[in-house]
């Protein structure tokens, strides 16, 4: 491999414009991976939040029906599905709440807590009570903190639901519950047969919630069920593709940005490459003398810029990881209203990002390494050799 | 010397083209002996460096044949003509055209390395090939810690450490003083006797080409004398 010893030495023997060259596709690998993290745990953030608050797979009434009539077959129709790990049947109404002179609209769950806690985790977003509470004997209700504070109510006092053609029907709060999300202000939980009471209602529900052991297979689950059982099955995927794609819009645009830094490093490395070559035109000339073909005159300057690149792409890794570890350590603030409820800048360091950004370097790097290959590998040799 | 013919020359014509038409070589005819020791001589514009690159495969005639050892090389690929360049012919030129980055056993291995022999090999050849030349001490030197005439010699023992059969010398002396210039010009003999490879040197330097067996003398592209000392 003369090529190799060859494209190191006159690597070697321009030590100050590799260590610049190199240090320049360093920052920009660097500077990549950071935001890509941040980018990563922005999305990871995101999805936590939605999946964690969220059932995975929402099954909601036939298109032309108010109620899933029968919903314990259908129950232990997806229990046996591969994957689920729970299923919490709901009924949902709309209800005024009432206490004191302080009334105020909200969206009425029943359910069967142990179920629900299954499903959406509700028992570790309680700040005062427990949501089994909902189970005891008697009218019981968790409500959301925003909903608390603006009902001016808290545990032990007792407000009155109402609906027009329901019997106004008292509720003792039992718990209350913060999520981060829009339900602290507007929804309350009771167990589903008070509230199907309610309701005058029979043993029906308006929905049906599934947690699944692989979120992103949750997909697929949902069009199973919607096929199978021929009710209306969507995934956490599909109610939240708005932000989803937003994010998608975001990383598309994010990425032009990534390929414009990538291109100022490869910038500099065509810039050292042509350099060399022109410096060495006597060498090239003499080296296609010496039985050197085209091809190996190609592949020394390739491999010069891919060299150049890795190393690059190596010092670069690893500052980016400190980097990256350093910003997380640090917990930087930011608004919470305007990033979803997080109120520090998420990074997420994943191997995939390193690898992502390393490939991406070495295929502009050395893209940028053939016009300078090139020009060496035409070069005229008598022209070459007589140009000194 | 043998009477094989190891380069057959017809009718070489080799024509630039840069805005006006150029006729470097006008239909050289030339027929050259395995051993023969020769100088092209001429003024300058004669045509006899781009004879000689032509014979070097380095350039391609607008028109005629070179046979290298009953072959046309003419109509070679660049991989075929690089092999070539590399197996059976060595290059010395005005400028020794060391590679800076390396040193004089370096420089002396690469044409070994390139035909892919193997390093431990290519370094043993290349040091008897130095000290062949005179310069058995200075092995680890580079280019810029060695005087004019042994930076030549480094291009000497490059251009015959593959045991080429013809050895290309374009003015190999033109850039020495007199005194390194004869020397270069002995050990290119002795190697020539020693060796029985073929040596082609062009020269404008009369004195020097007055020593070698042919002197073969171009005027605007056209061979005007042919003579072989007897």
């Amino acid at each position: 491999m003369f090529e190799m010893t060859i494209a190191i030495r006159h690597i070697r023997s321009r030590r100050r414009q590799t260590f610049f060259s190199v240090i320049a596709v360093a920052l920009a690998v660097a500077i990549i991976i950071i935001s890509m993290s941040m980018l990563s745990g922005f999305m990871k953030n995101i999805i936590d939040v939605t999946v964690e608050n969220q059932a995975h797979i929402t099954v909601s009434p036939r298109e032309d029906e108010d109620f899933i009539f029968l919903y314990h077959g259908l129950e232990n129709y997806i229990r046996k599905q591969e994957g689920v790990i729970a299923v919490s049947s709901y009924y949902q109404g709309e209800a005024a709440l009432q206490y004191r002179h302080n009334a105020e609209g909200v969206a009425l769950f029943g359910v069967n807590p142990e179920d629900e806690d299954r499903v959406v985790q509700k028992e570790k977003d309680m700040i005062a009570g427990d949501f089994g509470s909902l189970d005891l004997p008697g009218r019981y209700m968790v409500i959301g903190s925003k909903l608390a504070r603006n009902l001016d109510v808290d545990i032990g006092d007792t407000v009155t639901a109402q609906f027009p053609g329901s019997a106004p029907a008292d509720f003792k709060i039992s718990g209350i519950i913060q999520t981060g999300t829009q339900a602290d202000e507007t929804a309350a939980y009771a167990n589903l047969k008070r509230v199907q009471d309610f309701y005058n209602a029979g043993d029906i529900i308006t929905g049906m919630g599934i947690r699944v052991s692989d979120i992103y297979a949750a997909n697929t689950l949902a069009n199973k069920i919607d096929r199978e059982a021929d009710y209306d099955a969507v995934s956490w995927m599909e109610q939240n593709s708005e932000i989803l794609d937003l994010i998608e819009t975001q990383s598309q645009f994010v990425l032009i940005f990534y390929i414009l830094i990538f291109a100022i490093s490869g910038f500099g490395i065509a810039n050292i490459l042509i350099m060399i070559v022109m410096e060495k035109v006597g060498e090239i000339g003499m080296l296609m003398a010496m039985g050197v073909p085209r091809k190996s005159i190609l592949f020394i300057f390739l491999l010069e810029a891919c060299i150049l690149g890795m190393a690059g792409v190596m010092i670069g890794s690893a500052l980016g990881y400190v980097s990256a570890l350093f910003l997380a350590s640090y917990s930087i603030p930011i608004p919470p209203e305007m990033y979803f409820g997080m109120d520090h800048l998420p990074i997420l360091i994943v191997p995939e990002n390193f690898i992502i950004a390393g490939i991406f370097a070495m295929a502009i790097i050395t893209m940028a390494g053939i016009y300078p290959a090139r020009r060496a590998s035409k070069m005229n040799p008598v022209e070459a050799i007589h140009s000194v | 010397m043998s009477d094989e013919k190891i380069i057959q020359i017809t009718n070489l014509t080799r024509i630039y083209v840069d805005g006006v038409e150029i006729r470097a070589l006008d239909g050289v005819e030339l027929d050259i002996e395995k051993g023969e020791f020769l100088a092209i001589v001429g003024p300058s514009g004669s045509g006899k460096s781009t004879l000689l690159n032509l014979i070097g495969i380095l350039d391609t005639p607008t028109s005629g044949t070179i046979l290298l050892k009953g072959i046309d090389v003419t109509k070679m690929s660049d991989k075929e003509r690089s092999r070539i360049r590399n197996q059976e012919l060595g290059f010395i030129f005005q400028y020794h055209h060391l590679l800076p980055d390396f040193n004089a056993l370096e420089n002396v291995m690469m044409p070994l390395l390139i035909n892919g022999m193997k390093t431990s090999k290519a370094r043993e050849k290349a040091r008897e090939m130095l000290e062949e030349v005179g310069l058995g001490d200075r092995l680890y030197h580079r280019s810029n810690q060695l005087s004019g005439g042994q930076n030549q010699r480094v291009a000497v023992a490059r251009a015959l450490v593959n045991n080429p059969s013809i050895v290309i010398g374009d003015e190999p002396t033109g850039n020495l003083d007199s005194k390194s210039s004869d020397n270069i010009y002995e050990l290119l003999r002795k190697l020539n006797r020693e060796h029985n490879q073929t040596f082609i040197l062009v020269t404008h330097d009369e004195r020097m080409a007055a020593k070698t067996d042919r002197i073969i003398r171009l005027v605007d592209g056209k061979v005007v004398e042919d003579s072989r000392k007897v």
